[in-house]
C-alpha cells in the first residue's frame, strides 16, 4: 500500500514536471509571472521570491524582448 | 551637514567588432560562462549579466553581437544598434559602453570605436589581447591613443586570470557620477561625407599612436596555403571529420563499459534490496532502466566535442567556411551559412538562432529549414544504440567499421541538407548569391580551460536533461507501460495489455511498412520531446517487456535478437530525417515569426524520414 502510494505520487510529480519542461517557454514565463505576483502578497514568501522565484524568473526571460528577432527593426540591405 | 549622495549601479554595454574578444570580457566581468570560440558571430542575441561593483553593489553588463557599423546588414547587428539607441522597448539605453577593440587588428576596431564615441554615450576602450599584441611586436602607444580619442583606454588580456583588473577598477559607479546620460543618443545614418572624414580621423589617430599592421607569421601563410587549397583543403576537411567518427566508436569503449557495467550493477543491487511491488519496477525498470540506458553514450558525447572545441579554439573552423563557401554557393546557400549549420551538430537551436547573421531573407529561411538535417547531438545515442547492436565491432581496411557507418550517416544528414537546399532554391526562384565575407582569426593552440569548460557544459548540459525531461518522461512511460495490469489468463507480456502497449499496437498500422514493431512505435512519440528520450524509452519498454529486471543498461543486445537488419537500418533512415523536437519547432516560430515555417518543416521532414525508411526497410529486405 505504501509503494502504491509513493508510485502515485511520483508519477504525480513526473506528469506536472513533463508538462512544464515541454511548455513553450513563453507560457513558462507567463506562469511565473504570474506566481511572483500571487507570492508578492504574501509577506511569508518574501525570501523564497527574493532567493529563488526572481532568478528563476531572470532565467526564463532569458535575453529578455531584445534577444528576438520579431522585436529588432530589420536592417537595411547593403547598397548594390 | 554632510549630503549623502546615492550613487545607482551602472548599466554597462560591451561593443566591438566579431571576434574581439567581448564575451570573453563579459565573461571576464560577470563570472558567467557563455560561449566562447575562435570565429566570429557566436553571439547573436543580447546577453545580460551581473557583477558586484567595488562598493558592493549590483552592476547589469550587457554583452552585445559583434558589429563592424552601426549601419546593420544582418539581425545580429540590427540588436546592438537598436540596444546603444535605446530603440528597444524596456530596455533602457547604456549608461557606458565598453568598446572592446582587438590590439593586433586595431584598424577595423577603432573605426567602430569612432562610430560609438559619436552616439555621446559615456565610453571607456578595452584593448584586448594585449599579450597577442606584443608576441607580434604590434606597438601602440595607450596613452596617446587615450588623449587622441577623449576616453580612457585600458589594455586587457580577456582569456587571463586578472587580466580584466585594470578595467574593473575603471568601472567604479562612482568615477562616472557627473558622465551619466539620461536622454536616448541620438544617430544620424553616415553620409558618404561622414565616413569619408570618419576614415581620415581613423589614419590619424593611428598615425598619432604609431599603429603598424602586425608582421604576418610564416606559419600562419603556410599553413593558410595547406589548408585553404582548394582540392588538398577539402581533402584535409573529409580528413578530419573521418578520424573524428572513428575516435568516437574506437576511444569510446572502455567508458561505457564501464557506465553500462554500473547501471546493470545498480538495478539488480536495487531490486535486491527492495521488496518486489510497484515502486522496485519504477525504480529498476523505468528510472534505471530508462535514464541509464542513454546515459551510457556520455564518453561518445563528449569525445565529439572535444573535436569541435578543439577545431573552434584553433581557428581551423572558418577556414572550413570558406573552403565550403564555393560549394554551399552551388546549391544555392550562403557561405555565411557554414557556421549555423555547424552549431546544429550540436543542437539544432543555436544553429537556427545563428541564421540571425545572414543578411539575405531567403538565404536565412533555407538555412533554418535545413539546420534540423545536420545530425545534432541529441541523435548520436540513437545512432550509437543501433550501430553497436549491429553492425559487428571490426576493423575494414584499418578503419573501425563502427566509426564508418557514423560517418557515412553524418553524411547522409549532410547531403540530404544539401539537397533540400538546392530544391528549396529552385523553388523561391531565388537566384542571387550572397558572397562570404569572414575575417579569418589567427591559428592558436586550443586552450585546455577552454576545452574542459567546454566540456564540462555539455556534461551539465546532458546530466540535466537525463535527471530532467529524460527522467520524468520515463516513469510517465513506465506508468503507461504498467497500467492497466494484464487480465489473470494474458499470455503474453504484461506490457501489451497496457495503455502504451495499446497505442504502440494502434501506431504499428502506420509504421508497420517501415518496419516498425510496437516497441519502436511507442519509443517514437516521447521521442518529439528530445531525440534521445528514444533510447531512454527503448530501455523502458524492453525492460517491462522481458522477464526478469535483466534488460536495464543492456539494451543492445536485445535489439541485436529481436530486430532483423532492415529494421534496424529502417530506424537509422528515419533519424537522419526525423522530425525534429518541439523545443526546435517553437524556435523556428520565434525566429520566422509565423506559423507557417514550422509547420512546411515538420510536415516535410516527416515525409522525407518516412519515404527514406520505406526504401532502406524494402531493399535490406529484399537484400539481405
Amino acid at each position: 500500500m505504501i509503494q502504491q502510494a509513493l508510485v502515485a505520487l511520483i508519477v504525480v510529480v513526473a506528469i506536472a514536471v513533463s508538462v512544464w519542461k515541454l511548455m513553450p517557454a513563453r507560457r513558462r514565463l507567463l506562469a511565473l509571472l504570474k506566481f511572483d505576483a500571487w507570492a508578492a502578497k504574501h509577506p511569508a514568501l518574501a525570501t523564497f521570491r527574493e532567493r529563488s522565484l526572481r532568478p528563476r524568473i531572470t532565467r526564463a526571460a532569458g535575453p529578455g524582448c531584445a534577444g528576438c528577432t520579431s522585436n529588432v527593426s530589420r536592417p537595411q540591405p547593403p547598397p548594390r | 551637514m554632510d549630503v549623502a549622495v546615492e550613487i545607482k549601479p551602472l548599466r554597462l554595454a560591451l561593443v566591438g567588432v566579431p571576434n574581439c574578444g567581448k564575451t570573453a570580457l563579459f565573461n571576464r566581468l560577470t563570472g558567467s560562462r557563455q560561449k566562447v570560440a575562435n570565429y566570429p558571430g557566436v553571439t547573436v542575441e543580447r546577453r545580460e549579466g551581473e557583477r558586484l561593483s567595488a562598493d558592493g553593489r549590483t552592476q547589469q553588463v550587457l554583452d552585445l553581437p559583434g558589429t563592424y557599423s552601426l549601419k546593420p546588414t544582418t539581425l545580429d547587428e540590427a540588436i546592438t544598434r537598436d540596444v546603444l539607441l535605446g530603440r528597444v522597448a524596456n530596455v533602457p539605453p547604456p549608461e557606458l559602453v565598453v568598446c572592446v577593440v582587438d590590439a593586433v587588428h586595431l584598424p577595423i576596431g577603432l573605426r567602430l570605436a569612432l562610430e560609438v564615441k559619436s552616439l555621446g554615450l559615456p565610453m571607456v576602450l578595452a584593448l584586448n589581447r594585449m599579450d597577442v599584441a606584443k608576441r607580434r611586436n604590434v606597438k601602440i602607444d595607450v596613452t596617446k591613443l587615450a588623449a587622441e580619442l577623449g576616453v580612457p583606454v585600458l589594455p586587457t588580456i580577456a582569456i587571463k586570470r586578472g587580466g580584466a583588473d585594470v578595467l574593473i577598477e575603471a568601472l567604479d559607479p562612482a568615477l562616472w557620477i557627473h558622465h551619466r546620460r539620461i536622454a536616448a543618443p541620438a544617430w544620424i545614418e553616415a553620409t558618404a561625407e561622414d565616413a569619408e572624414q570618419r576614415q581620415k580621423d581613423l589614419r590619424g589617430v593611428l598615425e598619432a599612436v604609431g599603429y603598424h599592421a602586425p608582421v604576418e607569421n610564416p606559419w600562419f601563410a603556410r599553413l593558410d596555403a595547406l589548408l585553404l587549397h582548394p582540392v588538398g583543403g577539402l581533402l584535409i576537411l573529409a580528413s578530419v571529420l573521418f578520424v573524428m567518427f572513428q575516435a568516437v566508436f574506437s576511444w569510446a569503449e572502455a567508458p561505457m563499459n564501464w557506465i553500462d557495467g554500473g547501471m546493470a550493477g545498480l538495478g539488480t543491487w536495487t531490486a535486491a534490496q527492495l521488496p518486489a511491488g510497484p515502486l522496485t519496477s519504477l525504480l529498476v525498470n523505468g528510472v534505471i532502466g530508462g535514464a541509464g540506458a542513454v546515459l551510457v553514450f556520455l564518453p561518445q558525447i563528449l569525445i565529439l566535442f572535444l573535436f569541435i572545441l578543439a577545431l573552434e579554439d584553433s581557428g581551423y573552423l572558418p577556414r572550413a567556411a570558406y573552403l565550403l563557401d564555393k560549394l554551399m554557393g552551388g546549391v544555392g546557400l550562403s557561405g555565411r551559412a557554414f557556421i549555423p549549420l555547424l552549431s546544429s551538430f550540436a543542437c539544432a537551436i543555436p544553429g537556427i538562432m545563428a541564421a540571425r547573421t545572414i543578411p539575405n531573407w531567403r538565404d536565412r529561411l533555407t538555412t533554418i529549414m535545413i539546420a534540423p538535417l545536420m545530425t545534432c547531438s541529441a541523435r548520436l545515442p540513437v545512432y550509437a544504440l543501433l550501430i553497436g547492436a549491429l553492425i559487428p565491432a571490426k576493423t575494414v581496411g584499418g578503419f573501425n567499421l563502427q566509426g564508418l557507418v557514423m560517418f557515412v550517416l553524418y553524411l547522409a544528414g549532410i547531403v540530404s541538407a544539401v539537397m533540400v537546399a538546392f530544391v528549396l532554391k529552385h523553388f523561391s526562384g531565388a537566384r542571387t548569391y550572397s558572397p562570404l565575407m569572414l575575417e579569418l582569426p589567427d591559428y592558436q593552440w586550443p586552450h585546455l580551460g577552454n576545452l574542459l569548460l567546454g566540456l564540462w557544459e555539455r556534461v551539465k548540459i546532458f546530466l540535466s536533461r537525463v535527471g530532467g525531461i529524460i527522467l520524468a518522461l520515463m516513469i510517465v512511460l513506465w506508468f503507461l507501460s504498467s497500467y492497466p495490469a494484464p487480465p489473470p489468463d494474458a499470455t503474453g507480456p504484461a506490457i501489451q495489455y497496457s495503455f502504451a502497449g495499446k497505442l504502440g499496437q494502434l501506431l504499428e498500422y502506420i509504421f508497420a511498412p517501415i518496419g516498425f514493431n510496437w516497441q519502436i512505435s511507442i519509443a517514437l512519440v516521447p521521442g518529439l520531446a528530445a531525440r534521445e528520450v528514444a533510447v531512454s524509452a527503448l530501455g523502458t519498454v524492453y525492460s517491462m517487456s522481458a522477464a526478469g529486471d535483466d534488460v536495464a543498461g543492456q539494451l543492445s543486445p536485445v535489439i541485436a535478437g529481436t530486430w532483423s537488419l532492415a529494421t534496424a537500418c529502417s530506424l537509422l533512415a528515419w533519424y537522419v530525417f526525423a522530425p525534429q523536437c518541439l523545443s526546435t519547432l517553437a524556435v523556428v516560430k520565434r525566429e520566422t515569426n509565423s506559423w507557417r515555417y514550422p509547420i512546411i518543416m515538420a510536415a516535410y521532414l516527416f515525409v522525407l524520414a518516412y519515404v527514406a525508411s520505406f526504401v532502406t526497410y524494402r531493399a535490406v529486405s529484399a537484400w539481405a
